[in-house]
């Protein structure tokens, strides 16, 4: 099977060689087709403080997926993300109402986080609950516990300015949370594809089985992923609740888990073998929201929008999963 | 492919000795543990009435999580399903709305879940889109088109038309078959019943094994693997539309977005359904229980008078107390 591909990579016309490109990066080109489209129609699209408000609309959910990803390459599956995060995006609304410093906040949500990742990880390497089980019982609790705390209200916030510049503040002309996302992104990369626990997460989400012979421990792994997620999380929600100046009162955020495994997803036929990246992620999180920005700038109404969404996000896929001839099966339930 | 499948079975109930079958069904113990508990604490629980009228309620939850049982045990996921059964809910009030007879109340929403079924079947199983990606879209689009139509959510009601007009369309849901005894109920064990044969009992249901087990195999043994994984999704769209016409037909109202929240129990009862089998494996049972455990426990939370905060939280707990007897109790492989 490799050696074959390998003789006919060698023989190619030019013309042979675009439609390798456009298979192979199948996504990627779907992706650009569809933003030029938009651009066209409507010029402002293309502008450097559209395309720089884009990825300050598009962190949020970036950074949502990031921590998804990498539960999902150490073969975990986190439902409570969304949970996780409005819990601590009211908590964090609230404290800085109650004249909370906003580092306090920023430290408590963070370990907030990091507390809903260990429990998570608690119950699915100590009790051996599935991940998709043991992860829904804290997100149903999380829930809860927003729930009574706000008690079913939204909490604004107004005239904060030193809390409102983590998630609405400027460095020179980039937005101070792209710079936060990118660091991310970085620092998980760099985590993910360099160094030997990262690899050996991939190895043990992969096939847990041989990664134990091996030598790997599959639930060091998971542990250490659902934490890293858990601080990621975190932070998020004091972001979440420093963009949208406040809390709202939705608190299973739901839409928002699918959204980012929808992006952790997409993001992963990026790769030839289907292999989740934390580049892939970022790139995808940041194409769903310069779609919504894109369909908005064209005029699309609110009813239609959804919809609109839904079917580009599914054409932009099958570019790259047509030549594949596989069935979309997907393995993390 | 059966034969293979009962060893792992053999192996576990041979090697437990006195407390075998508490290891191997030690979760369904501990949702019965749960239950008894309840009926204890509040003795209206354990009253027939409420339990016929649990039963009743709950065929909408069963259709809905058995629709998605057939999916997920190929190894895919449909989110649409609960958008299937919204927009079939809203087009069978329409077309009563619209003084169409009654059988096209009942035809056109199964017209509609098949039409999204092919469309699912296709996209994920021809085209090769990732089902998570594939059926998210779908949703997506099926809830746009509901809000273009009901104008933005606009309910569909049906009380206001004239008696005659509704009542053959309400016996579905609100009929009694004899005194006492709801139409729904019986309905409820047809569909089961008409599930269980399909799933666990015919050709079908053993290549839909196969895929499971293992695509690449089971498509050199002559499983037409495009056929039955588009299958599954066509049955479930099919399920999907006749659960929105149960709730339409049990309200009288069709609610654009009203079942949204049986996305979430469908997984439940799915999910919990893989306790009732020692290999942890999905079927049609286990699937069932899961979706009356669900049932009863949202009862329980009812008749205590729980406000949603606390429901959150304990219907959380309780389903990780559940899961957690039993998977203490296996041992660790």
């Amino acid at each position: 099977m490799k050696s074959a591909i390998g003789t006919t990579e060698s023989g190619l016309s030019a013309k042979e060689r675009w439609g390798k490109v456009i298979t192979k990066r199948g996504t990627l080109v779907g992706m650009i087709l569809i933003l030029l489209v938009l651009g066209i129609r409507s010029p402002q699209f293309f502008t450097i403080s559209n395309l720089l408000e884009i990825l300050k609309q598009g962190s949020i959910l970036t950074m949502v997926a990031l921590s998804q990803t990498i539960v999902l390459v150490a073969g975990g599956f986190d439902l409570s993300a969304g949970a996780v995060v409005h819990f601590v995006a009211n908590l964090s609304a609230g404290m800085i109402s109650g004249g909370q410093h906003f580092l306090v906040v920023l430290l408590l949500g963070i370990l907030i986080g990091c507390i809903a990742g260990v429990i998570n990880a608690a119950l699915v390497n100590q009790l051996k609950i599935p991940p998709f089980v043991a992860t829904l019982g804290v997100m149903f609790v999380l829930t809860g516990i927003t729930l009574a705390y706000n008690q079913g209200k939204a909490i604004p916030l107004k005239g904060y300015p030193e809390f409102s510049y983590l998630g609405q503040g400027y460095v020179g002309p980039i937005p101070f949370i792209v710079i936060v996302v990118l660091a991310m992104l970085l620092a998980m990369h760099l985590y993910l594809k360099k160094t030997a626990a990262g690899l050996r997460m991939y190895a043990a989400g992969q096939n847990p089985q041989a990664a134990k012979l091996r030598g790997i421990s599959p639930s060091k792994s998971l542990f250490v992923a659902f934490v890293i997620g858990g601080l990621i999380l975190g932070l998020t929600g004091v972001f979440h609740a420093s963009y949208n100046y406040g809390s709202s009162a939705v608190a299973s955020g739901l839409d928002f888990l699918i959204s980012a495994l929808a992006a952790a997803f997409l993001g992963s036929t990026f790769s030839k073998t289907g292999e989740l990246s934390v580049i892939g992620t970022t790139c995808a999180g940041m194409f769903i929201a310069a779609l919504s920005n894109g369909l908005i700038i064209n005029g699309v109404s609110n009813t239609a929008m959804s919809g609109i969404l839904g079917s580009i996000l599914v054409i932009s896929v099958i570019l790259s999963v047509l030549h594949k001839r596989e069935i979309g099966q997907v393995t993390i339930f | 492919m059966s034969k293979s499948a009962t060893v792992p079975e053999l192996a576990a109930s041979q090697s437990g000795t006195r407390f075998g079958i508490l290891r191997d069904y030690g979760s369904l113990f501990g949702m019965c543990l749960v239950l008894i508990v309840f009926a204890i604490v509040k003795s209206e629980f354990m009253a027939f009435h409420n339990i016929l009228g649990v039963l009743t309620q709950s065929t909408i939850l069963i259709v809905l999580s058995l629709a998605m049982l057939m999916v997920m045990s190929v190894r895919a996921v449909d989110l649409s399903v609960a958008q299937v059964a919204d927009a079939a809910s809203i087009i069978a009030a329409a077309s009563l709305i619209h003084d169409l007879p009654v059988w096209a109340a009942y035809l056109l929403p199964v017209a509609f879940g098949l039409i999204v079924g092919v469309a699912n079947g296709v996209l994920m199983s021809y085209l090769g889109v990732p089902a998570i990606i594939g059926t998210l879209g779908m949703m997506f689009v099926i809830r746009s088109l509901e809000l273009i139509y009901t104008n933005g959510g606009q309910p569909q009601i049906l009380f206001t038309l004239p008696r005659g007009v509704t009542e053959p369309f309400l016996y579905l849901g609100q009929g009694n078959l004899t005194a006492g005894i709801p139409f729904l109920l019986a309905f409820a064990v047809i569909i089961s019943v008409a599930a269980f044969l399909s799933r666990e009992r015919s050709v079908l249901g053993r290549r839909m094994d196969a895929i499971n087990g293992n695509v690449r195999t089971s498509f050199l043994a002559g499983v037409q693997i495009k056929k039955v994984f588009a299958s599954a999704f066509v049955i479930s769209g099919a399920m999907a539309a006749i659960a929105g016409i149960v709730l339409t037909s049990r309200t009288g109202i069709a609610v654009p977005r009203g079942s949204e929240s049986y996305l979430l129990e469908g997984f439940v009862a799915v999910y919990l359904g893989t306790l009732a089998s020692k290999t942890n494996r999905m079927n049609v049972v286990g699937t069932l229980i899961g979706a009356l455990f669900v049932s009863f426990l949202n009862n329980w939370l009812t008749l205590m008078g729980i406000g949603a905060e606390y429901k959150n939280i304990l219907s959380g707990c309780f389903i990780l107390i559940a899961i957690a007897i039993g998977a203490l109790r296996k041992p660790k492989s």
